[in-house]
Parts: C-alpha cells; structure tokens; sequence
C-alpha cells in the first residue's frame, strides 16, 4: 500500500515551475477587488501579517507576535482602485511591490490609531462598509471606525484567496520542497539522547542555506505517548497534539511526530511525518504506517472538483476499519495558502452537514493530515499537500519519503 | 503556585479591579503567558483576535483557557477552566457562555478586538460594555519583577552566545548564511528555538551587523553588534574593541539620557547623528514605550523598566537590554 501512495503521489507531482511575483500580486489584487465589489464592501483595513501580505505582497516576518503587532505593516484596499495602500516605512520591503506607500503608522499606540484615522480618512474618505481583521485597543480609543459600518476581513478575503492561482500554487510547492529539503540533515541527526530543541536548532540552520527568511512555527518534534492515558489529559479524550511544550530528551524507540511550517514568498509549507528514534519500526508501527498509506490513497482515488468534503471523510473513514482517522480536534484536510491553515477545513466540529456542502474546485489546496492511532501501539501522522485541478489533483512538494518507514 | 505566576496573576487581577473591569477577555499570545502561565505553541506573528482566555474577577478571580490539552497549563488552572480548540462558532459560543460571570458581567476588558468578537460579545453578554484593556496590561508589565529580570538576563545571555557564535563563524572566513546558521544552533542547544526579533546577519559595505532578540522562558533577551571586516582575509574584529566603531559613542549618550522622567522629546535630544535609533520597552517581547524620531515623544522613562536601546551610525548598528534603576 506504501508503494501505491509513492506511485500515486509520483505520478500527479506538479513540476517546478517559475514564479511571476509581478503577476501574484496583480491577480490577487484583482480578485480582492471583485470580491469587495460583489459584496458591496468600500475598503478592507488589514492589520493581521498574512492579509497584508495577500493584498500587498508586503512579506510576512518570522518573528513574536510582540514585535509583529508594534512594528506593523498595515493595508488599505479601496474598492475600483488600481493599487493597494501600505502604510510602512520602506525597511527591507523591497522596491517591487506595487503600492501606494505611506508612513508607518503604529496602530498599537494611541498616537499610531490617530496617524492611521488619518490616512484612512485621506484614502477612503468618507466610504464607511469596511472590512477589518483587527482593532487594537488604541483604535478602540481613537474611535477609527467608530462610524463605520464593518464587517469581518476573512468574509472578503476567504472568498477570494479560496482557489489559488497558478503562482499561488508555484509559492506553495516551493515552500515545501525547501521545507523537505532542510529535514533531511534535521532527521540525520535524531538519536537518543538528543534535545528536541538541538532538533530544532539544527532544522532553522539548515534552513538558511535553502533561502528561507522566515520560519512560521516553533518546529515540532513531539514524542507521542504509546496510549492516549499516558499523554496529557485532552477535552476530547484523544491524543494531545502540538502541544508546542518542553524540551524532551528524545529516547531510542521514540514515536517522534514531526511537523514544521516555513515561509516562501508569503505562502507557508506544511511538513507532517512520524520518525522513531534510533530503531526501524517494529511490526506493530509499520502496521500503522500501511494503514495510513492506505487512507490516503482511499481519499486520492477519485478527488478533483466536484467531489464534497463529506466524501473524503467517508472514503478516510471506510479505508481506517469504520473509524475517523484524524484528530477530532482538528481535520482530515485544511486549506493552506498566506495562512498555515485556512478553508477549506474538513472533517472539523462544524460538522457533517458542512463537509457534505464544501465541494471541492480547481486552485483549492488541501492538506491531507490523517492519523491513524491504535492504542498501546502508537500513532502515524504524516502530511501531504495536493491541488484540486480542473482533472483530479496535483502533489505539491518534492516526493519526501517517509523514513523509516518504507514501503 | 510559581512565585513569579502568582505574582503577576495577582497584579493583573488587581488592575482589572482598578480599571473596573468584570472579566478580561485575552487574544494574545503574551498577554496570556503573562496573566496565566500558560505555554503554548509559538507561531510566527501575528493572530486573529479570538477569546483565548478569559479571566473573571468578579466571581473570585478565575482562569478559563482556550486548550484542548492540559500539558503547558499552570496546575491552578483546573481541568474544567480549559475549552477546546474549536472550528464551530457555536461550540466556542457554547463554551463561553458556561464561564461563570462571563453572561453577568458588566464590563468586559479586551487586549484587541475583531467585529466577529464584538457581535458575539453583545450577544454572549447583553449587559455588557466592551472595552479595550490593552493599556491596563501594558501597565502592569512596565515595571519588572524581580525574577523577571533573571528571565531577561538568561535570554540576553543566549542571545550573546548566538552573537558568538556568529562571530567566531565569521572569523574562520565564512559568509553570513553560515554565521546565522551557526547562531541557531549555538542558541537552540540552550532551549531557545523560537525569535522574538528577526536575526540580523547582514554585510554593510566592510561592516558586518548582527542581531539576535530571542524569546526564553517567555522573556526577551537581545544583543546588536557590528563587526568590521578588516581588509586582510576578511577575518572579523569584534566591535567592542574597535576604536574605528562610532556606535559606542552614539549609544553612551542615548543611554545616559534614559534616565527615570526622561521623555521621548529629552532623548531625541540625546541622539547624536545615527541614521536609525529607536528606544522600547522589553520583557514578555516587544512593550511600550516606544520612542522613534517619529513617535513616542511624551513617553515617560520609568524607574524599573527594561529598555531595549538601538543605535546606527554609518552602518554600525549596536543594541542593548538595559534596566532602569540598576545594570541588567
């Protein structure tokens, strides 16, 4: 079953192709802008780094959200008009953005709030259905939007950003590949004994050499429990996963569940795998393993547009023995774009009714995050990125394999 | 309970007393860790405003946390104080409206706002004003506690072993990626795995800037330096003893002007010519007050403050983590 995934994935790999920065932007401005004009929206004020990012192009940083929020770029996007506003000063933008600059503007102060009611103002005049993502408190006090009719930002920007573009999808693939690309030497490296944060530490170096500027998530190397009683107590009864918590010692025979998240060109990558410590799987894991391989071929077979979320979860579930393969506290599948996870989600608590009504269309991006778990054995959780296409699907990635598992 | 969680547990709750407000409603992922305790998963800048916690002082000071595992949660934080993550807006609903005091409360204090939370809020809470607290946090966390500061120190002190290893890395010859490269893992093997600021690894002309902020324990701790590339080989000097760096000079009376009283105006004054300067706040990350050429010029200095100074003079970037009221 191993091999049927390898062969799957293989055939339907998307071939690396060159990425138009240019054309990104120019195409995403424009479906923010039909999007806002559909729905009769004035101007979107974004503060959130990914938003700013989509409408911008303005790079997202990999930094606390401390210094992000403080040091922040923000967008303004008026409806009919050719260009977005950034208000930020030019510090290692770049000259290629296509903008209208403004001065920072400093949103988190009171006396940032008053600049960015000003710029508003200058921009938007006196257009008042606005869609905003934030409002910080010194905005609360200033009265921005007091007068304004708002709605959320994600209603103009979900729509828009749900099926990608062909460099939207190029932004993606290369994300992950140099993701992949910087586990190999990460994974060299795990052995008993060995720190998690050594782990860490040795994947964001190996990420400078392949031109990652920014890592999104402290990288997961979360040794799981055998049962789900010698984990953390979860709201769910089920496995606790990330908990993003201490510095284990990783011990030989260590069930690791790793899962990173890096940075290209303002779209993130998503790597999930299972590795063990300083051991080849017994049996019983690589019993989890073919499981795994075959829920995701049960969900492949057959996905392109037109299919619902609520088949995928059934194909996934019939393929696992009548049982939900992944974590009820997350999906089988999330979107993924600007955000690390964004629609479309399925197999969430919004329920069955939900997934039956999200249909599957070309441009969507779906990571597939099945897990299988058999208690006092362990689990297997691996990750995989795929594009709906006007024909099926297509992997995004370099074809990663799954040591030390093989097929 | 941690002296240091109790303790500021207890100056949050006290301000939210003083500021009148029934319940705290939080978003951030600082602004939690220091009200609770909580560790959570770190992810790079920033998030959608969503409850993730909500303190209620009215009904005696209670927790309620958005999590749907135990592991990072204080342990006087009870099990049934947690809510899970959630997709569904009518679970999270569901879940709030089961706080008790949330429903009652009055005024409810929020660090940010979306217009999705305020619609829920009015509905969750029909009584209720929202309204912003964010500055009701800020103050509490200016001045530092005293193990806060050993918190700060630890993460200045990592930042200085990337700040080595970078350097040492310049000086056997090689080029910036391989110095960012050799500050990750010199940082990583002492538990800091996560930035706060971006790591600054960067050629200026002969100049070579470097920059570590990272984030240990919750605290920040960071250290700016630049190096000179001398002519033969390349080999880096380090600054510190470079008569050549006018940095030094820049930043001796920047920091003998952030003096307790000092305002944003009196350390404009202060500069002499760098191109960049800024003066701000640090502690649980980034904090007020923040005093540039272009804002922050009524901003008080206080006694008690860590400051983070920064300085640029033709391509010489320095920076250091200074307490106000004692050497850090």
């Amino acid at each position: 079953m191993g091999a049927d995934l390898r062969d799957l994935l293989a055939k339907h790999r998307e071939p690396s192709t060159a990425i138009d920065v240019r054309r990104l932007h120019r195409e995403r401005h424009a479906k923010l802008q039909a999007e806002m004009a559909r729905q009769g929206v004035d101007v979107a004020l974004l503060l959130h780094a990914p938003n700013v990012a989509y409408a911008t192009g303005q790079p997202v940083r990999g930094i606390d959200v401390t210094h992000a929020i403080y040091e922040r770029p923000v967008a303004i996007v008026v409806t009919g008009e050719d260009r977005p506003h950034l208000l930020w000063d030019d510090a290692g933008s770049g000259p290629g953005l296509d903008v209208e600059r403004h001065p920072s503007v400093w949103p988190e102060l009171d006396e940032g709030a008053v600049l960015l009611a000003g710029v508003l103002a200058d921009v938007a005049g006196s257009r008042d259905r606005i869609a905003v993502d934030e409002i910080t408190g010194a905005m609360q006090r200033a009265g921005v939007l007091s007068d304004a009719s708002m709605l959320e930002a994600t209603q103009v920007i979900g729509p828009a950003k749900l099926a990608k573009t062909a460099d939207e999808l190029g932004c993606i693939a290369e994300a992950q590949r140099r993701n992949e690309a910087a586990m190999v030497a990460t994974q060299a490296m795990v052995r008993p004994g060995v720190r998690r944060s050594e782990v860490a530490g040795e994947f964001l170096a190996q990420l400078v050499p392949h031109g990652v500027e920014a890592n999104l998530i402290d990288p997961i190397f979360q040794p799981m429990p055998r049962s789900i009683a010698d984990g953390p107590r979860t709201t769910t009864g089920d496995v606790a996963f990330p908990t993003g918590v201490g510095d284990p010692v990783l011990a030989e025979r260590d069930l690791v569940w790793v899962d990173t998240g890096v940075d290209h060109l303002g779209y993130a990558s998503d790597f999930g795998r299972t590795w063990i410590v300083g051991r080849d799987p017994d049996p019983g894991q690589q019993r989890l393993f073919e499981r795994w391989c075959a829920v995701m071929v049960a969900v492949l077979d057959g996905l392109g547009p037109g299919v619902s979320g609520g088949e995928l979860c059934r194909a996934a579930t019939a393929a696992n023995g009548d049982r939900r393969p992944w974590l009820p506290h997350f999906y089988l599948a999330h979107g993924l774009g600007v955000e690390s996870a964004e629609m479309p989600l399925i197999g969430t608590d919004l329920g069955p009714e939900f997934d039956d009504n999200l249909v599957l269309a070309p441009g969507m991006v779906l990571v597939l995050e099945p897990v299988i778990w058999e208690d006092g054995v362990g689990g297997y959780r691996a990750e995989e990125i795929i594009a709906v296409t006007e024909d099926g699907w297509r992997h995004l990635g370099s074809g990663h394999a799954y040591p030390p598992f093989t097929s | 309970m941690s002296s240091l969680r109790a303790a500021r547990q207890e100056r949050v709750f006290d301000a939210m007393d003083a500021a009148g407000l029934d319940v705290l409603v939080l978003g951030r992922r600082d602004s939690i860790a220091y009200a609770t305790g909580h560790q959570s998963l770190w992810t790079a800048g920033t998030r959608p405003f969503g409850a993730a916690c909500v303190l209620v002082g009215a009904t005696g000071r209670s927790t309620h946390l958005l999590s749907t595992w135990d592991a990072g949660v204080p342990p006087e934080i009870p099990f049934d104080h947690l809510y899970g993550v959630t997709w569904n807006p009518a679970v999270m609903g569901a879940a709030l409206r089961g706080i008790p005091g949330l429903p009652e409360a009055r005024r409810i204090g929020v660090d940010a706002l979306s217009p999705g939370f305020a619609r829920a809020a009015a509905r969750l809470a029909p009584d209720a004003e929202l309204v912003p607290a964010d500055d009701v946090l800020r103050d509490v966390r200016t001045v530092k506690l005293p193990v806060e500061l050993e918190g700060i120190r630890a993460a200045t002190a990592i930042a200085g072993l990337g700040f080595a290893a970078a350097v040492e890395t310049l000086e056997q010859g090689s080029g910036p990626a391989n110095a960012l490269a050799a500050a990750h893992r010199a940082m990583a093997s002492r538990g800091a795995t996560v930035p706060s600021s971006a790591p600054l690894v960067r050629r200026v002309g002969s100049l070579m800037q470097l920059d570590f902020g990272v984030l240990l324990g919750g605290y920040e701790g960071g250290l700016g330096r630049t190096t000179h590339l001398g002519l033969a080989g390349g080999k880096a000097v380090p600054s510190q003893d470079d008569p050549a760096d006018p940095s030094v000079e820049a930043q001796k009376h920047l920091l003998a002007a952030c003096r307790p009283g000092a305002t944003g105006r009196v350390l404009r004054a202060a500069v002499r010519p760098p191109s960049r300067w800024m003066v701000r706040g640090s502690g649980v990350g980034f904090e007020p007050p923040v005093i540039t050429h272009t804002v922050g010029a009524d901003a008080v200095i206080e006694n008690g403050m860590v400051l983070s100074v920064e300085v640029e003079v033709d391509g010489w970037h320095r920076r250091d983590l200074v307490h106000i009221g004692e050497p850090l």
